[in-house]
């Protein structure tokens, strides 16, 4: 009998077992159905920030980068706070970040203004003769996905984790309106508390177990070049279009755009991503036309109507709890979400109101979080 | 191989429990130079099925993403149409 069975081996689900296995908490299985990573967190691109406009991912955002600063020490995970760049060319996207500026003031936030010498320093491979302003926000960053996610997965298993991998969770087993386990390959697999962290794929296994949560996985894009020596240590983002680009600690450079795409879409590859994504930044990097790509992939951002996460209980299902709808922000977010899931599970309540604000449940009582202003 | 991965590290990282190549790849970036494994995964293909006594046919190849090699990022500029 395990005390909880993890369904889902990303960075959420295996941030929770090393989490608890940390804490002490007893017999723990993580199942992934094909490889750790394999859903969205080894195709996203790292950023980490707490730059955002509304108070849970604010507060949750700053709490997660205390925590990445935590795993560096502990685990060496790549991780560095070197910030994010918004950039603009034009007046009107200038304004529009100040309005951001503004909420992270509020929140404490030291976001601020910088001009061509500063931008220079930082990203001396980013071309300025374009620009009109710059955002910059120190506290912000980036860390590798592969490096996160594995140096967790070899600590959570040498603390006594269990990982089954390349087996699917069919159902989870619910009996008298209580988590009671999970079905693999038609074999019951008994647990005490389950949670889900299956990312997109969550909606697609609690349906079978009649369970709807208001979540859409929407296919997304990332391309990525050769390597190079120190080009930009922010992530940068181009403000007009929202594209964004991060240098890996390996020195790729790793660029992603948004191109028209279906809620529910099949993860299939666009040469259009491919235009619009080098012609933006060729703007910022005019060096990049000359350079090579090396790969290309998509993978889904799973969207909620509130654009925020789903962590929390499945109520009213007793010892069934889910941490999934990160709507293209839960790799950044994985350190805090362990810490609320595992507060969840050893304490039945939330670490902080802002993660509690989080439940599912937000959908039917109508309390859906709210961004402090709309801008732009 | 590339990225300077010897045999040894691959032996190593299949006894840590990375069993798949597309683990290992992740874990150790063999296939993430300029031939996108062309060369390498073969033979990590061959030190896992020793190590796993597996058939080599029954074990998966890598998911190969496009472009099929590097391509100068100027020539998707020129791109009309989506096809």
């Amino acid at each position: 009998m395990y005390d909880l069975v993890i369904v889902g081996g990303g960075i959420i689900g295996v941030s929770l077992a090393f989490k608890l296995a940390e804490k002490g908490f007893g017999k723990i299985l993580l199942v992934e159905r094909n490889y750790l990573g394999s859903g969205s967190t080894f195709r996203c691109a790292g950023g980490i920030r707490a730059s955002f406009t509304s108070r849970e991912h604010i507060v949750l955002m700053k709490r997660s980068i205390e925590l990445w600063g935590e795993l560096k020490e502990k685990l060496g995970v790549k991780y560095s706070r070197s910030g994010y760049l918004w950039l603009t060319y034009r007046e009107e996207d200038l304004e529009k970040v100040k309005g951001y500026m503004r909420i992270h003031h509020m929140f404490g936030l030291d976001t601020r203004l910088v001009g061509e010498d500063f931008v220079k320093e930082v990203a001396p491979y980013v071309d300025t003769s374009k620009m009109v302003g710059a955002l910059f926000d120190p506290l912000a960053g980036k860390a590798s996905p592969f490096d996160s996610l594995y140096k967790q997965f070899l600590a959570a298993k040498s603390l006594g984790v269990e990982f089954l991998i390349g087996k699917e969770v069919t159902h989870i087993d619910i009996e008298n309106g209580a988590a009671k386990g999970v079905l693999i390959d038609g074999e019951k697999i008994p647990a005490r508390n389950v949670a889900v962290t299956a990312g997109a794929y969550s909606v697609y296994l609690l349906e079978r177990n009649g369970i709807k949560i208001p979540l859409t996985p929407v296919p997304h894009h990332a391309a990525l070049t050769e390597d190079f020596g120190r080009l930009f240590d922010p992530l940068i983002i181009d403000v007009a279009s929202g594209a964004y680009a991060v240098q890996t600690f390996h020195g790729n450079v790793l660029m992603g755009v948004d191109v028209e795409e279906k809620p529910f879409g099949e993860l299939s590859v666009k040469l259009a991503f491919l235009e619009k994504v080098v012609s933006v930044w060729s703007k910022w990097l005019p060096w990049l036309p000359n350079v090579n790509i090396l790969r290309y992939w998509p993978g889904y951002y799973e969207v909620t109507p509130d654009h925020h996460p789903i962590i929390g209980p499945v109520m009213p299902i007793e010892n069934l709890y889910i941490a999934t709808g990160f709507s293209g922000h839960g790799f950044m977010m994985a350190p805090v979400v362990a810490e609320e899931m595992a507060s969840w599970i050893t304490s039945s309540r939330p670490r902080s109101q802002e993660a509690g604000n989080l439940v599912l449940s937000r959908f039917e009582e109508g309390k859906t979080v709210k961004e402090l202003a709309v801008i732009g | 191989m590339c990225e300077r991965v010897t045999v040894e590290d691959v032996e190593r990282a299949i006894d840590m429990g990375f069993r798949d190549v597309e683990s290992l790849k992740r874990y150790l970036r063999i296939g993430m130079g300029p031939c996108q494994g062309r060369y390498c995964v073969p033979i990590v293909l061959g030190i896992l099925s020793r190590k796993l006594g597996v058939p080599i046919e029954k074990l998966s190849y890598v998911v190969i993403r496009p472009p099929l090699e590097p391509v100068p990022a100027r020539l998707f500029l020129r791109v009309k149409k989506d096809v």
